[in-house]
């Protein structure tokens, strides 16, 4: 049996005042970079009259984009699509790069954090500016004075349950597909490698039954769960966002 | 400035990682409103400009045709009435003219007839007196055999011009 290690990300660089760049930063700036060169891509030379896929896939982007948030947030909030459009490219790009097999940003906590803490303060923001900053504090204390300390909790609850259910559903397939590929490796060895003298050394040494299985649960901890994720960060940060900028009288 | 071999923890805080986390996708924000959302949005608007334009032209240029379509058939009608005006007066004249000329035909025809009938009526009498004459020198000759006499035509000439009117004509 192999011991199975599980550690976050690699530090590459470590700079002054504790700041390191990992393989999350790395990655990120990957997927931010593919990002914009595929956006430029889609619209450099586009026309009036269009006449490529280009232009149509962009606009098709652009325009679902804008239906999303609109359809979720309400006609008045469409200035906000480029920051949802972001989040959703990022949040889903950076876990699907686990399929090249580099490290995914958002198995990184303080990747999710970070996003959540944004939200958080969004959530925040137009909670004050909606009610004032007397309503704000006033509806901390409802319905009794008694529950301050509860609402408080509930506040900060919701970044960080954000931040964890990204974080978990990926890091989490991480470390199943690690596992579950371990035991393949130790099936493996155990079922061929009883196999007479040299051929059963090289028999359980040939990844046989890794073949199949860690593609199809991949095809779910990195594909499905990486964009439903993605999904569901965008939708909870649009929801919160809407209902907290919603008069309450 | 050192470089590292190193992992972080499974589960780690990091501020500044936290930090860069939310950096990155807020310049993500800006490369998708630079590079997406702007020129897609400047070409939806362009577009909607232009079929906008489009279709105000299309009004302009469906009512200019109405207009011209009204102006057609009002000429169109007054070149019918005009026609019809034209046909009528013409008509009207040929019917009148006609007229002229056959009344013209006629009092010609009555002319020459009455000329002719004078005619007529003038060798009638010339014939009769022509007739007159010869039987009157007819009869004398005759009345001279009977009285071997020389009847003196003038002094019978009335007696005798008597007996050839009672002669009848």
């Amino acid at each position: 049996m192999s011991n199975i290690e599980v550690n976050g990300a690699k530090i590459l660089l470590e700079l002054p005042f504790g700041i390191s760049i990992t393989e999350t930063q790395v990655n990120m700036w990957l997927v931010m970079a593919a990002i914009a060169a595929v956006c430029a891509w889609l619209t450099h030379g586009l026309k009036v009259r269009p006449t490529s896929k280009r232009q149509i896939i962009a606009e098709y982007i652009v325009k679902t984009a804008e239906n999303f948030v609109t359809g979720n947030m309400g006609a008045r909030w469409k200035w906000f699509t480029p920051y949802i459009a972001a989040l959703f490219s990022l949040a889903m790009f950076s876990s699907l790069i686990s399929l090249l097999g580099m490290y995914p940003p958002t198995s990184d906590l303080n990747t999710t954090m970070g996003w959540a803490l944004m939200t958080f303060v969004l959530i925040t923001f137009y909670k004050i500016k909606t009610n004032g900053p007397l309503g704000y504090a006033k509806s901390l204390t409802e319905p009794i004075f008694i529950m301050t300390p509860m609402n408080i909790l509930g506040e900060i609850a919701t970044p960080i349950s954000m931040a964890f259910r990204m974080f978990g559903n990926v890091a989490s397939g991480t470390v199943v597909s690690l596992l579950v590929y371990a035991a393949l490796a130790a099936a493996n060895n155990a079922l061929f490698g009883w196999l007479p003298g040299i051929l059963g050394e090289m028999a359980g040494k040939l990844p046989i039954l890794q073949l199949g299985v860690p593609a199809i649960l991949s095809l779910y901890f990195d594909v499905f769960s990486g964009v439903l994720q993605a999904f569901i960060f965008c939708m909870l940060t649009m929801l919160y966002i809407a209902s907290a900028a919603e008069t309450s009288d | 400035m050192i470089i590292m071999a190193g992992t972080l923890d499974f589960l780690s805080i990091n501020v500044w990682h936290i930090l860069m986390a939310i950096g990155n996708l807020l310049i993500l924000v800006l490369i998708l409103k630079k590079f997406l959302f702007k020129p897609v949005q400047k070409i939806l608007k362009e577009r909607e400009e232009e079929i906008g334009k489009t279709y105000s032209d299309a009004d302009k240029a469906l009512s200019e045709a109405n207009a011209e379509k009204e102006l057609y058939l009002k000429k169109l009608d007054d070149a019918k009435s005009e026609a019809d005006n034209m046909i009528k007066t013409a008509s009207e004249r040929a019917k009148a003219e006609s007229a002229e000329i056959i009344s013209d035909a006629r009092a010609e025809a009555e002319r020459r007839r009455r000329n002719a009938d004078e005619d007529i009526e003038l060798a009638k009498k010339k014939a009769a007196d022509e007739m007159r004459d010869s039987i009157s020198e007819m009869v004398i000759s005759l009345a001279e055999q009977v009285v071997e006499k020389e009847i003196d035509p003038k002094a019978h000439e009335s007696l005798i011009d008597d007996a050839i009117e009672s002669l009848g004509e």
